[in-house]
């Protein structure tokens, strides 16, 4: 860490950096940021940088008002936005209480925390996302719902697009801030888009997520346009979903793998699929976290809407990717159901908490599902033995306040903040009166 | 002379021998091979440390170099260096046989070990010779051990030749941490050689090579020239640019490689083995900082990052080797820094710290064993002279030596420790060393622990002294280690007082100054008031002052262990005054060090016992005996109180006298809650006997001493009174600070007037309220569970009751009587009652109506009652899964099937749950969940009364107060955030099971 600080203390002299931006997430998953002048950056290594948590959504219960920002040095990069006259940069930082303990409601420390289990089994946790979210032609939206910047669909090539620069200059600025673009290409849905991450370590990508999203909405504002990670911003195309990829490794050896197994999937694997099927539906409320996302998730299409796994089956909660021969630290696992709107340090924790519980407990995996289950009757299903994930955000609530799993890893304080911020969500939803009512009721009744 | 061919068997076990007849072969066979000398060999060996041992290396030894071994037997003296050196080392007899030319060392009487320059000088010439053309480093490398393992033989000969061994201890260690050096020095050469001509590790020219500064700076033993036989040797490395020809990145480069090299040198494998491991990482951010860094680097480290124990382990900084210049201003540069870290924040944590971390590592087989690391092992020493250096050393440049025998003396000279002390903790620490050195010696293995073999053990003894046994031995060994422990607080904590009171035994005045900076280190907040505090506990001729002068310095020790040491030494203070001279007093703490430590643990931990403790002091005596610290039975108290009823013939003596009782009582129970010798159970079933019994005695007071208008017999043939236990109280789950709910109830008799007896019945309950009152120990009557509330009339009929019940009872009311319990009154009486509250508590069928309004009332209950702004999570009673809601849900169950399931009729709400498992009415598993929760919120508001000497009903949030119950609650210290997440865990789970059961 040391050398880190240095790093950073010098890198801010030599590029005349004029501001530092502190940036941290709350329990809902939005990015905060605070900015500080260069002076005050040693400090802020050495004590924090103090903070009225209570202004903060879920981070901190009101009488403990008083929380630190310390920034973690190696999270330091110089924000290539053009828009910024002076050099900014930004840093990560974790939350503490006055008396220097991580802060329980920080999500950086859910992380860690569910991290630090993992290493006390020997693992280190690996992730890649593919992030999907739309281009708008702006944040209005009229009768017809909001109007997305092209016509195009999967991988099309859109001569002279907005989307085509969009993504080269989006994907520039990653690159610029240090994170690895493994691929982008336009998806589905009309202005939808699709870029993914290289895979790195739950932390550090749990980071880069929370960047990613700045990135793209720096991007679209640059050139004009909106872009929105909501996961179903339109009835009729797919939602925005961000299937992850991940892997456990133990020390250099994917942890996954197995050469003599079927699919290639290692023991270790098996219970860790195992694990996150049967705990799948309790952890749904924050992986996807919104009343939207159940739209994308029983929006039909290729929504992975039910508990099941399969190897190249595009309708299944899990599914094992194409094995590439003689790259055995590439095996890993996708999972489908998160969206693009979740708290990434959160979905991530429970998703690894739910694994490693399989993998704890020997969970036996169940057998693979072959079928597009989306084709399957009810009857079928229920044959079969394949459970439904929650089909609305009330269903999810009451999934997850039985977890004892979501309790225990993402702490008492953050897990009853959880459930009562989205138990608001939902009675506010439900005394909407919606367009779709009014279309079929008004004419009629 | 005895003669080998004639000895008897006799003569060899008196020269220590065991062997005995194999040894006359042995001996025959030595004659045989080398003659005379063979025969004049015995007494040389009788005087080594195990002669068995000794003799089979000469023979072996003759075999391989005859006339050697025959010039050395030969003489006299130079047979007793050979013989002493066999018998104490198997591996010294085992490097003689593999390299006999090294006997010719042994001819020579060594004086003195060799300067530190002249190893330097012979060990870097034996490397350098193997540094030419066809140059193999796996070569130079054994040249350089050869010769270092040469200089070691002798060391070791010079060691066991001295007269005094302990004395000599300290030029032993200097020694051998000076040829640890030269072997440092001839692996830079060497790795300096292998740099320029070879590229194997980087291609540098020779020019560069040059121009690179490296130094290695020894820490830890090493650094304190008071190095082992064998241990790991911890460094630091320095490099930078020496000419303009390089610049420093191409330096620390090349210095890298300089050092790793070097290092393999020492340690890598090559035809003679490794010496020792080079252990760099004390270096700045341990095993990930880089190798090897520029003064500079190292410099900005200090100031900005490192640790407090960092700067401890830099006390012993000292360069050894590379370039000196180089090395010494590293240690001119940071030496300054090494001195200020007292002064640092979290210091004292970090001390602290730093002895756990030692006792924790040591396994628990090993402890009674270990010479350095167990209680009374060398680490105490070393920690407590550390501690001093640090502490004393920030204001005084004297103290600032590395090792630590001159640093005992330093002490002792500036004044910190006395004259006696430190002769003491001085000899003992040579003596603990040797033992080390002498158990290390014998196999060239890095060990601290005694051996445990009888054999190991008499060979110890006899290297020290050739006519020691191994009993001795160990019982001086023993008797060392109990005295190193006490010394700590005798060199730390002792002088404390002498700053504020003379002591007759001690030279040694410390200033007040110097007495607050150790009060400081130690976690006293305020140094200045502890410092007055202990001023007036010594000063003064009495007897007490004269014991607690000798007492204080491990109470203080103890005080500062606990959460407020401050707040501990000022009630100990008050303690004091109070009981004066008692005379049983001073001699429980003079004799008693487990009574006196468990009265310091409470002071530190419980503001109510300790509250209570100053009415009563002389309670201090029961913690001399742990029975005097369970709760008395109820029939003891009740006999006592009876007697005491009887015995006095004025009112207010028998009042006070009960009043007393019950404080008494309550403080028993409140020690035997904070010492944990008490479970929760037991501590509310005592504190609801204790009340029960005050209620009902004061209540003969009220009738016996004619406090009412008339005599007793007339009101006993007038009115047959009870009094009725309710809520927690007829539960028998009263805690610390709980209120006692109760109801009256009467029965006129004899015809008596109706109205007559409702007075009288009033008079009698307004009689115990006044009574009962304590200003000192609350005790609060509740009577707002009768009939009408707070409306309705303080006592009431039976009939009354009865007709009460059955016209306007709420159901409410009904479940409140769930727990009713007739705790005084005629047998008579009690029957009648409780016949009558059956039929409405425990009813044939409970109307669904019923069930909807106890389920609307206790979901109203939760929305209302809890306070403005509380958290529910955490409210202990009316918070979500705590007391409320398994009380709620077991009396709900007892309303609907109590009629048909009888074992379930019990006020205490845990056996409840229990019955109703045997019942089958709960799941196991839910009555457990349950259970869990209502015992953690109990135990947390009984902590919390006894910690602040304050009744909440709230988790606090502040850590510190946090902290506080959660040490009564047996957490581990900083177990603040587990309890949280625990009482936090354990509610949510209960609530699940209420939500579901409750309103199923």
């Amino acid at each position: 860490m040391d050398k880190q600080t240095d790093f950073v203390l010098r890198t801010i002299e030599e590029r005349g950096v004029k501001f530092v931006r502190l940036w941290f997430t709350d329990v809902a998953g939005t990015l905060k940021s605070v900015a500080i002048a260069p002076a005050e950056v040693e400090g802020a290594f050495a004590e924090g940088l103090g903070f009225d948590g209570s202004a903060i959504e879920g981070l901190a219960r009101t009488y403990e008002a008083d929380m630190l920002a310390v920034p973690d040095p190696s999270t330091f990069q110089i924000l290539p936005w053009r828009g910024e006259i002076d050099p900014t940069a930004r840093m990560f930082c974790d939350i503490q209480t006055p008396d220097g303990l991580p802060a329980a409601a920080d999500p950086r420390n859910v992380l860690r925390r569910a991290l630090a289990k993992a290493s006390d089994l020997g693992f280190s946790f690996y992730i890649h996302p593919e992030i999907e979210f739309y281009l708008l032609k702006s944040a209005q939206f009229g009768e017809e719902g909001p109007i997305p910047v092209d016509k195009a669909g999967y991988f099309d090539n859109v001569p002279g697009g907005t989307a085509h620069d969009f993504r080269r200059r989006a994907v520039s600025m990653l690159e610029q801030l240090g994170i690895s673009v493994e691929f982008s290409h336009h998806e589905g849905g009309p202005g939808q888009n699709e870029i993914d991450l290289r895979y790195a370590d739950a932390l550090t990508m749990a980071d880069n997520i929370m960047t990613f999203r700045t990135v793209i909405k720096e991007v679209a504002i640059e050139q004009g346009v909106y872009a929105t990670f909501m996961p179903k911003p339109f009835t009729e195309h797919p939602g925005s979903g961000m299937h992850t990829h991940m892997s456990l490794f133990e020390g250099d050896t994917n942890a996954f793998f197995d050469p003599s197994s079927q699919y290639h999937l290692s023991k270790t694997a098996k219970h860790f699929i195992a694990g996150l099927l049967r705990h799948a539906p309790e952890i749904t409320a924050v992986t996807n976290q919104y009343v939207n996302s159940y739209k994308r998730l029983w929006g039909g299409g290729e929504a992975p809407s039910f508990v099941c796994w399969g190897h190249n089956n595009r309708s299944a909660l899990i599914r094992v990717p194409l094995y590439k021969p003689n790259k055995g630290n590439s095996s890993r696992i996708e999972y489908r159901a998160i969206d693009s709107a979740a708290n990434p340090y959160l979905a991530y924790a429970l998703i690894l908490a739910a694994g490693l519980k399989g993998i704890e407990n020997e969970y036996e995996l169940p057998s693979e599902t072959e079928d597009n289950v989306w084709a399957l009757n009810d009857a079928e299903r229920r044959a079969m033995g394949i459970q439904p994930l929650p089909q609305s955000l009330d269903h999810a609530i009451r999934k997850l306040e039985e977890s004892e799993l979501a309790a225990e890893t993402l702490g008492e304080e953050v897990f009853s903040y959880v459930l009562a911020n989205k138990r608001r969500e939902w009675s506010e939803y439900r005394s909407q009166v919606t367009q779709y009512e009014l279309k079929q009721n008004l004419e009629v009744l | 002379m005895a003669e080998a061919r004639s000895s008897s068997l006799s003569e060899l076990a008196r020269f220590g021998f065991i062997n005995l007849s194999e040894t006359v072969a042995k001996l025959d066979q030595l004659v045989k091979q080398v003659g005379d000398a063979g025969r004049s060999a015995l007494a040389s060996l009788g005087r080594s440390a195990n002669p068995d041992q000794a003799l089979n290396y000469l023979l072996t030894l003759a075999e391989v170099d005859k006339a050697k071994t025959k010039k050395l037997l030969g003489k006299e003296d130079s047979a007793v260096r050979l013989c002493r050196l066999l018998g104490a080392s198997e591996a010294m007899g085992d490097l003689l046989r593999r390299k006999p030319e090294l006997l010719a060392l042994l001819e020579r009487t060594i004086d003195r070990p060799k300067s530190a320059v002249e190893l330097r000088d012979s060990l870097v010439e034996s490397a350098t010779a193997e540094l030419k053309s066809d140059f193999e480093a796996q070569r130079a490398w054994s040249a350089l051990r050869f010769a270092y393992r040469k200089e070691l033989l002798q060391i070791a000969v010079f060691d066991l030749s001295q007269a005094d061994q302990e004395h000599g201890l300290p030029i032993v260690a200097a020694a051998l941490a000076d040829l640890a050096g030269a072997a440092l020095e001839g692996a830079i050469e060497i790795a300096r050689f292998e740099l320029k001509h070879s590229t194997e590790h980087g291609t540098f020219s020779a020019e560069e090579v040059d121009a690179t500064r490296f130094a290695v700076i020894a820490m830890g033993k090493c650094g304190a020239r008071e190095l082992n036989y064998i241990s790991d040797v911890d460094v630091i490395f320095v490099g930078e640019s020496g000419s303009a020809a390089i610049d420093n990145a191409r330096a620390i480069e090349i210095s890298t490689r300089l050092a790793t090299r070097m290092m393999r040198a020492i340690d890598g494998t090559a035809q003679e083995p490794m010496l020792w491991q080079v252990d760099p990482n004390l270096r700045p951010e341990g095993k990930s900082g880089a190798l090897v860094r520029t003064l500079e680097s190292h410099v900005a480290y200090y100031d900005r990052w490192a640790q407090s124990w960092e700067f401890q382990a830099l006390l012993k900084a000292r360069p050894i080797a590379g370039d000196m210049l180089l090395g010494q201003a590293y240690v001119n540069a940071l030496a300054p820094k090494v001195w200020a870290s007292a002064a640092r924040e979290g210091f004292v944590d970090s001390a602290q710290k730093m002895r756990e971390r030692v006792t924790d590592n040591i396994s628990s087989s090993e402890i009674d064993s270990q010479i350095k690391l167990g209680p009374g092992g060398l680490r105490d020493i070393e920690f407590t002279v550390q501690l001093l250096q640090l502490v004393h050393g920030r204001t005084d440049e004297t103290l600032r030596n590395r090792d630590t025998i001159s640093a005992i003396s330093a002490l002792s000279a500036g004044g910190y420790i006395g004259r006696a002390e430190a002769d003491s903790f001085s000899r003992h620490y040579r003596f603990l060393r040797l033992l080390e050195h002498r158990i290390q010696l014998s196999q060239m293995r890095r060990t601290h622990l005694m051996p445990s073999s009888e054999t190991a053990r008499r060979s110890l003894a006899r290297s020290i002294d050739p006519k020691g046994n191994a009993e001795s031995l160990i019982e001086r060994w023993e008797s060392v280690k109990i005295e190193v422990r006490g010394l700590h607080q005798r060199i730390f904590y002792r002088p404390l007082l002498s700053a504020v009171a003379k002591l007759e035994d001690s030279t040694l005045e410390l200033s007040s100054g110097q007495a607050q900076d150790r009060l400081a280190a130690i976690g006293f907040v305020d140094p200045k008031g502890a410092l007055a505090q202990i001023a007036a506990l010594t000063s003064g001729l009495s007897r007490r002052a004269a014991i607690q002068r000798q007492l204080l310095p491990v109470l203080l020790q103890w005080f500062s262990q606990g959460t407020d040491p401050d707040a501990a030494l000022l009630a100990f203070r008050r303690l004091s005054e109070d009981l004066g001279e008692s005379h049983w007093y001073l001699r429980m703490l003079r004799d008693s060090t487990g009574a006196a430590e468990r009265m310091t643990q409470v002071l530190s931990n419980s503001r109510l016992a300790t509250s209570l403790f100053e009415r009563i002091p002389e309670a201090a005596a029961w913690f001399e005996n742990e029975s005097d610290l369970q709760p008395l039975s109820s029939v003891a108290i009740a006999a006592e109180l009876e007697a005491i009823i009887e015995r006095h013939e004025d009112t207010d003596t028998a009042i006070a006298s009960i009043k007393q009782i019950r404080r008494r009582e309550t403080l028993r129970i409140a020690l035997g809650a904070v010492l944990g010798d008490l479970n929760i159970e037991q501590v509310s079933e005592a504190l609801s006997v204790i009340s029960e019994l005050y209620l009902k005695f004061m209540l003969e007071v009220a009738l016996e001493y004619e406090a009412l208008d008339a005599p007793r017999a007339e009101i006993e043939q007038a009115l047959d009174f009870g009094i009725v236990a309710m809520g927690r109280f007829g539960g028998g789950e009263l805690g610390f600070g709980s209120d006692a709910d109760v109801m009256y109830v009467y029965q006129a008799l004899n015809g008596f007037d109706a109205d007559r007896a409702q007075k009288m019945a009033e008079r009698l309950v307004a009689q115990l309220k006044k009574l009962t009152a304590d200003p000192l120990l609350e005790f609060e009557i509740d009577i707002d569970l009768r009939p009408e509330g707070k409306n309705g009339a303080v006592a009431r009929s039976i009939d009354s009751y009865e007709n009460y019940y059955q016209r306007w009872a709420d159901t409410w009311e009904a479940q409140a009587l769930l727990r009713a319990r007739v705790i005084a009154g005629s047998k008579q009486l009690i029957e009648d009652f409780t016949v009558i509250i059956d039929r409405y508590r425990y009813p044939t069928e409970m109307k669904p109506t019923a069930i909807t309004e106890i389920r609307r009332i206790k979901a109203r209950v939760e929305s209302e009652r809890l306070p403005q702004g509380a958290d529910p999570k955490r409210h202990l009673k009316l918070g979500r899964g705590s007391l409320s809601d398994v009380e709620w849900l077991v009396q709900l169950y007892q309303m609907k099937f109590g009629a048909l399931h009888p074992s379930i009729r019990n006020p205490k709400t845990l056996a409840a749950l229990e019955a109703m498992v045997e019942v089958k009415l709960i799941e196991a598993h839910d009555a457990r969940v349950l259970t869990e929760a209502w015992t953690l919120a109990s135990r947390v508001r009984s902590a919390s009364v006894l910690w602040a000497n304050k009744r909440t009903d709230v988790l606090p949030t502040d850590r510190k107060q946090l902290e506080g119950l959660a040490r009564i609650l047996e957490y581990p210290a900083g177990g603040a955030t587990q309890l949280e997440e625990d009482y936090l865990a354990h509610t949510r789970r209960a609530r699940m099971v209420f939500e579901r059961l409750f309103f199923a």
